[in-house]
């Protein structure tokens, strides 16, 4: 067939070239884009926001990721997002075990947010609730085991009142005492401090979302 | 080369931009933050879609954040909505240099229509309201250049470039001239700016050399057929290359009148 008699004036070049390969090109990146960005923000696990920050949700679209939050960190402890973060690139996050955050008193990084995704009516820092942390491996714990660490404890800004030492007999050796740190949810910031101090190759103790305080009738 | 012309302001302030958001990096204290907000020389300064993303989707609301909104709004209606594209916005040079490479290739004609940023302004004011997902924010290639500056944030340029192939390959400037919601916001506001193009018929030949000059060149139809004496549309991003390219000075800066 000659395309010159059924198609006189346009070839299928030409057509092609005008009409379907913009809008199908457009599709591809556009569907190339969403499927990178798009992901869900938490696909990682839990995310470790900046003092101030509003829930999870709501902070992904209050957060305008200008940055300045992290510009504005004396320690680096806030880093920016890349596109791992789903539809949080961009946001602020600290990797604690990289740089935790070192509680300036004066709140540098939500006095920076222009948005409230960081909200400014947070002025104590002892009521930054970022996260609480964890003991995830107890059997690493060197405490745990009997031996006399307790670098979380000593490094803690809020010692005695976030973790503290719950001494108790050592059944192994049978004249020891093992001392174990004890995070207090109720006190405790997330600030990752002891997450970045843990003496081991990897954190035994890490900060993770704060589960609400439960109300149960069995108060003593 | 003529250097007594428009382009040499404008890229000026192009290249500051950049400048500006690269210098946190090296100390300086004089500005802070990206085109999503900022601090320059203590005054805030606040992208208004992105203002309103973070209201409808965050349900934030600051004072400060609003009055720093209104007033990029009122600064870039003075001036013509858009000339935040011709001037300002990271994106908008990138893509300029790519069209020059287009140019030179001579692909990629195709053009969509102007309008559609209208309708990617509305999808992404819908998007925030319905699921709480800023997706302008999101994808906003103007952001993922901010922070490749200011923060190395290098992988999410991936979708920048390939933005670029689209736009040197398939169709012209296609993300800012059509798709750029920012740029469809902005081009509502600049209806009626005091500040446009203004068009002399008695000095205009027909050359047509404004309008391969222009990135928007549907904007100057009515002039050029004499249907209007002034570049109305809002899609104008007052980068003024057209008076740039015009041999006989038929254009001409013009404040608003009838």
């Amino acid at each position: 067939m000659n395309p010159d008699i059924s198609h006189p004036g346009i070839s299928r070049r030409q057509f092609l070239k005008g009409s379907a390969i913009t809008p199908l090109a457009l599709l591809l990146a556009g569907s190339g884009i969403a499927a990178v960005y798009l992901r869900p923000a938490d696909a990682g696990g839990f995310t470790l926001r900046p003092p101030g920050a509003i829930a999870e949700k709501r902070f992904l679209a209050a957060c305008v990721k200008c940055g300045k939050c992290a510009q504005a960190c004396p320690y680096t402890s806030i880093k920016m997002a890349g596109g791992e973060a789903g539809v949080g690139i961009g946001t602020p996050v600290i990797i604690p075990r990289d740089m935790p955050c070192y509680l300036c008193s004066d709140l540098p990084c939500v006095k920076a947010c222009p948005s409230g995704a960081l909200d400014k009516k947070l002025e104590d820092i002892e009521k930054i609730r970022m996260g609480t942390a964890v003991i995830i491996d107890r059997e690493s714990c060197l405490s745990i085991r009997g031996l006399r660490c307790e670098v979380c404890y000593r490094q803690c800004p809020l010692i005695d009142k976030a973790i503290t030492i719950e001494p108790r007999h050592n059944t192994r050796t049978g004249e020891h005492t093992i001392m174990e740190p004890v995070v207090h949810k109720e006190k405790c910031v997330g600030c990752g401090i002891c997450e970045k101090s843990c003496v081991l190759p990897q954190s035994v103790i890490v900060v993770q979302r704060t589960v609400a305080i439960q109300k149960d009738s069995y108060e003593f | 080369m003529n250097f007594n012309r428009w382009w040499i302001p404008r890229r000026t302030v192009q290249l500051s931009i950049l400048a500006l958001i690269a210098s946190p990096l090296f100390g300086m204290t004089f500005f802070r933050g990206n085109l999503a907000a900022a601090d320059l020389f203590g005054i805030p300064l606040a992208d208004p879609l992105a203002f309103l993303q973070a209201l409808i989707g965050g349900r934030v609301f600051v004072l400060s954040y609003l009055g720093s909104a209104l007033l990029v709004t009122f600064l870039y209606f003075m001036l013509g909505g858009r000339s935040f594209c011709g001037w300002i916005c990271p994106v908008g040079l990138i893509t300029e240099c790519a069209d020059k490479l287009r140019r030179r290739l001579g692909t990629g004609e195709a053009t969509m229509s102007l309008t559609a940023n209208r309708w990617s302004l509305t999808l992404v004011v819908a998007t925030v309201a319905v699921t709480g997902i800023p997706f302008f924010e999101v994808l906003s290639p103007i952001g993922i250049v901010s922070r490749s500056i200011a923060f190395a944030a290098l992988t999410p340029l991936l979708a920048v470039a390939g933005l670029l192939v689209v736009e040197i390959f398939v169709s012209r400037r296609v993300w800012c001239r059509s798709l750029c919601p920012l740029g469809g916001f902005y081009s509502i506001l600049a209806r009626f700016s005091p500040v446009r193009v203004g068009f002399i018929a008695s000095r205009c030949t027909n050359c047509g050399d404004c309008l391969s000059a222009c990135p928007v060149e549907e904007v100057l139809a009515p002039v050029l057929e004499r249907r209007a004496v002034q570049v109305t549309a809002g899609d104008c991003s007052r980068c003024l290359a057209c008076i740039d390219s015009c041999p006989t000075k038929a254009l001409k800066i013009d404040l608003f009148h009838t």
